[in-house]
């Protein structure tokens, strides 16, 4: 494709993982930071925190809201049609629910007791974690193999932590629609880096042909899945639907790195493996 | 292409699949126009129509316990130092109905001479679909359409939250009906059909579970115990009308909004107490084996009246308007096709063939209509995660017929059908193992019910199947049969 100016074969398995690699670790210390500090890697959301949250239907200025809201501990920042309250008592809730009714008839309520946040935060985790594990086994199951497939497990990985790390700098919150999304990214993560790694042992040839081969597939299979997830982020974030707008987000952010990822850490590494093993 | 090759190609098994369940999903889905407004089966979620959701966390615990006193000692020093009702739920599990926190309740345990081995708020798994049936009932009673009730069981077995869905019923509206009692009254009959008030059923103060009387005789039961006041009302009552003389005469009914749901005599031995002093422990029997347990367990939640056996509390809830969930489905179609149209364009950008963009794309939507068949099909709601899924799915869709175009096309156009078949089935391989991945990455959600990422996952898996097994493999022969054109 005319704006892909990258040649995967110009550069040393060396030069190719550094950049990957040093991200890496900024995004581990950026999460570490987080850990250590707040307790979650990354800031959690309503879903995981407690909080209720209030969708409107037509917009309303943020003066007004504030306004409106006074006396509930709302939480900036506020848009104007999606606003958002820390963790309050049930009276509390009940008058707010109350008048939201009143001024806004259309709107939708949302709203999670802080103790069934932390159930779901985690059984969020746990989630992750049994996710990450069950990819990890069917990767290694496939190759048989262990550095192709430790390969791409690691890039699966990096895509996971740089993803959080940019979330927590740019202020997405761990939500049950981001987590949905991590655990996406977990799927599309190992596509494009099974592809890779099936084309450089299964086929026959040179390896720098396979490499650009699996390339050039490789990057239209993102593209395409980054036009799906652009579209519904620009609608989702037109219409302020806010559970979509998230996953989008964090899908995009995702795919980005995956492609680093692919074709830096992966194919890095497996260059290297190649060439160990004398290939051509 | 003309219409031989179409047949051709039709005999494949394959894209005869592929179109068998395309028509089939068409069916399952089955658009239609009510009331002058396009209408499918697809059920949507609370957010894509209206409706509340409250989810209720038990205020009671499952607890393990160890103790080297005689069990019966233990447990009846528990009761009086809890103050709570405690049942034997296994050899040594107890449901205590009444929150304790951990610390406090293992102080308790050890006071009494025992220790506290494990502990998890909630209730059994009986207690939790007991409270789903009381719900239900209650839903049914009220006539409200579209109600779901949902315990959530732990890998565990026990249950901590039961979520409730209401349809077309705003906040305020569901925590009514899930609070609301109903009216409960006990009824004595005087001369004939004729009956007369005895109490209501703010006078029983507990319920008992059913049990055996006397124990392991198969006859069932329920006690109950009524207030200091309500049973002087119960024994004056007896004695006024006869039935302590004479109970065979002077049945007595138990009516639960206006309905009798038990009636019987009283027994020889209770006249004969009765006439002496107020009783209030009292035990209704229902008969004996399976029938009479049966009637037992209906009694004792005609006895609660609606009131659930287990305190609870609120523990989330959401409402959505109808105005907003029409808003969000609109939005959920549009972002749908910009992003079918988005796709179309890069395709069509690399490939720049109808002969090969147009399969592919038809393909794709193919599968979305096939996905969206079987989620009619298995009622799976869609709400707005799993429409993100759905984008998510057309996303890898699309890539995975990149794969297989890339593959086949590999080296020149068109490869002899044993070299196509060799590279369709290495494109299927990659495609069987990124699948794979997805399909196991998503099973933990699909389990474990983090409230609505489950309907997300489950429309993953589903679309990534349908995408492997029948629209994938269609695509490889119905592109093999363009390209060998």
């Amino acid at each position: 494709m005319g704006f892909v100016t990258y040649d995967v074969n110009r550069y040393t398995p060396r030069q190719m993982v550094v950049l990957p690699m040093v991200l890496l670790i900024v995004s581990l210390a950026i999460l570490g930071y987080n850990m250590a500090s707040t307790g979650m890697p990354v800031k959690p959301g309503m879903d995981f925190s407690g909080g209720t949250a209030v969708t409107l239907l037509n917009p309303e200025n943020p003066d007004t809201l504030r306004a409106t809201f006074s006396g509930y501990p709302l939480i900036e920042p506020i848009g104007e049609k999606f606003i958002k309250f820390g963790p309050m008592d049930d009276a509390t809730f009940e008058s707010l629910a109350t008048l939201v009714n009143e001024q806004y008839p259309d709107a939708k309520i949302d709203q999670i007791g802080p103790s069934f946040g932390q159930t779901l935060q985690e059984q969020a985790v746990l989630a992750l974690t049994i996710s990450f594990i069950g990819m990890a086994m069917v990767v290694f199951l496939a190759f048989r193999s262990f550095v192709p497939a430790g390969a791409v497990v690691l890039s699966a990985f990096a895509d996971i932590t740089m993803t959080a790390a940019v979330m927590s700098v740019i202020g997405i919150e761990l939500t049950l629609p981001t987590t949905a999304a991590l655990l996406m990214l977990i799927g599309y993560s190992v596509d494009s880096d099974i592809l890779l790694t099936m084309r450089v042992l299964k086929r026959q040839g040179k390896l720098n042909d396979k490499l650009s081969g699996a390339f050039h597939t490789g990057i239209i299979m993102t593209t395409t899945t980054l036009a799906a997830i652009a579209a519904m982020w620009v609608v989702a974030f037109a219409g302020e639907i806010t559970v979509i707008r998230d996953i989008a987000s964090v899908l995009l952010i995702g795919l980005v790195i995956d492609m680093m990822n692919t074709w830096l850490t992966n194919a890095g590494i497996i260059k290297w493996y190649m060439l160990k093993r004398g290939a051509k | 292409m003309n219409r031989k090759d179409l047949i051709e190609l039709l005999k494949n098994w394959q894209v005869a699949l592929l179109v068998v369940l395309l028509v089939a999903s068409v069916f399952f889905i089955f658009p239609h126009v009510e009331d002058g407004k396009l209408a499918t089966n697809l059920q949507y979620g609370l957010d894509l129509s209206d409706g509340t959701w409250l989810q209720m966390e038990f205020q009671a615990e499952v607890v393990g316990f160890e103790t080297s006193r005689p069990v019966s000692d233990f447990l009846t020093d528990l009761q009086k130092s809890l103050d709570a009702e405690i049942y034997l739920i296994d050899d040594d599990k107890l449901e205590i109905r009444k929150y304790v926190p951990e610390n406090e309740l293992g102080q308790i345990f050890t006071s009494a001479g025992g220790r506290l081995t494990s502990y998890e708020q909630g209730v059994s798994k009986e207690t939790g679909d007991q409270v789903k049936q009381i719900l239900e009932q209650k839903l049914n009673a009220l006539g409200t359409r579209d109600a779901k009730v949902n315990p959530l069981t732990s890998l565990t077995g026990t249950t901590r939250y039961v979520r409730v869905e209401l349809a077309g019923v705003s906040l305020s509206q569901a925590k009514d009906i899930v609070g609301k009692q109903g009216k409960f009254e006990i009824r004595i009959h005087t001369t004939g059909n004729a009956t007369e008030h005895v109490l209501y059923g703010d006078a029983i103060t507990t319920v008992g579970i059913p049990s055996q009387e006397p124990p392991g005789s198969d006859r069932w039961g329920v006690s109950f115990t009524l207030s200091q006041e309500g049973a002087a009302q119960f024994r004056d009552a007896a004695i006024r009308y006869g039935a302590t003389t004479d109970p065979e005469n002077h049945w007595l009914d138990m009516v639960l909004d206006d309905a009798m749901v038990y009636s019987a005599p009283l027994s020889a031995d209770l006249a004969a107490k009765l006439q002496v002093e107020p009783i209030r422990q009292l035990y209704a029997s229902t008969g004996s084996g399976q029938a009479g347990l049966t009637a037992a367990k209906n009694l004792e939640i005609h006895l609660r009246a609606g009131a659930l056996p287990v305190e609870v509390s609120v523990a989330g809830s959401g409402s959505v308007s109808a105005p907003l969930g029409e808003y969000f489905k609109t939005m959920s179609v549009i972002a749908f096709v910009v992003a079918a149209i988005a796709v179309g364009v890069v395709i069509f950008y690399r490939y720049r063939e109808p002969a090969i963009v147009l399969p592919m794309i038809g393909t794709n939507l193919a599968e979305i209509v096939i996905l969206l068949g079987i989620a009619a099909l298995i009622q799976q709601q869609l709400d707005l995660l799993a429409i993100a899924a759905l984008i998510a799915v057309l996303g890898t869709g699309i890539d995975q017929l990149v794969i297989i175009t890339d593959e086949v096309l590999h080296e020149g156009r068109v490869p002899s059908p044993h070299l196509y078949q060799k590279r369709l089935t290495r494109a299927v391989g990659i495609i069987m193992v990124s699948a794979a991945t997805v399909v196991i990455a998503m099973i933990p959600l699909a389990l474990m019910d983090l409230s609505t990422l489950r309907g997300f996952a489950i429309i993953t898996i589903i679309g990534v199947l349908v995408g492997v097994l029948i629209t994938r493999p269609a695509y490889g022969k119905i592109i093999m049969a363009i390209l060998s054109k």
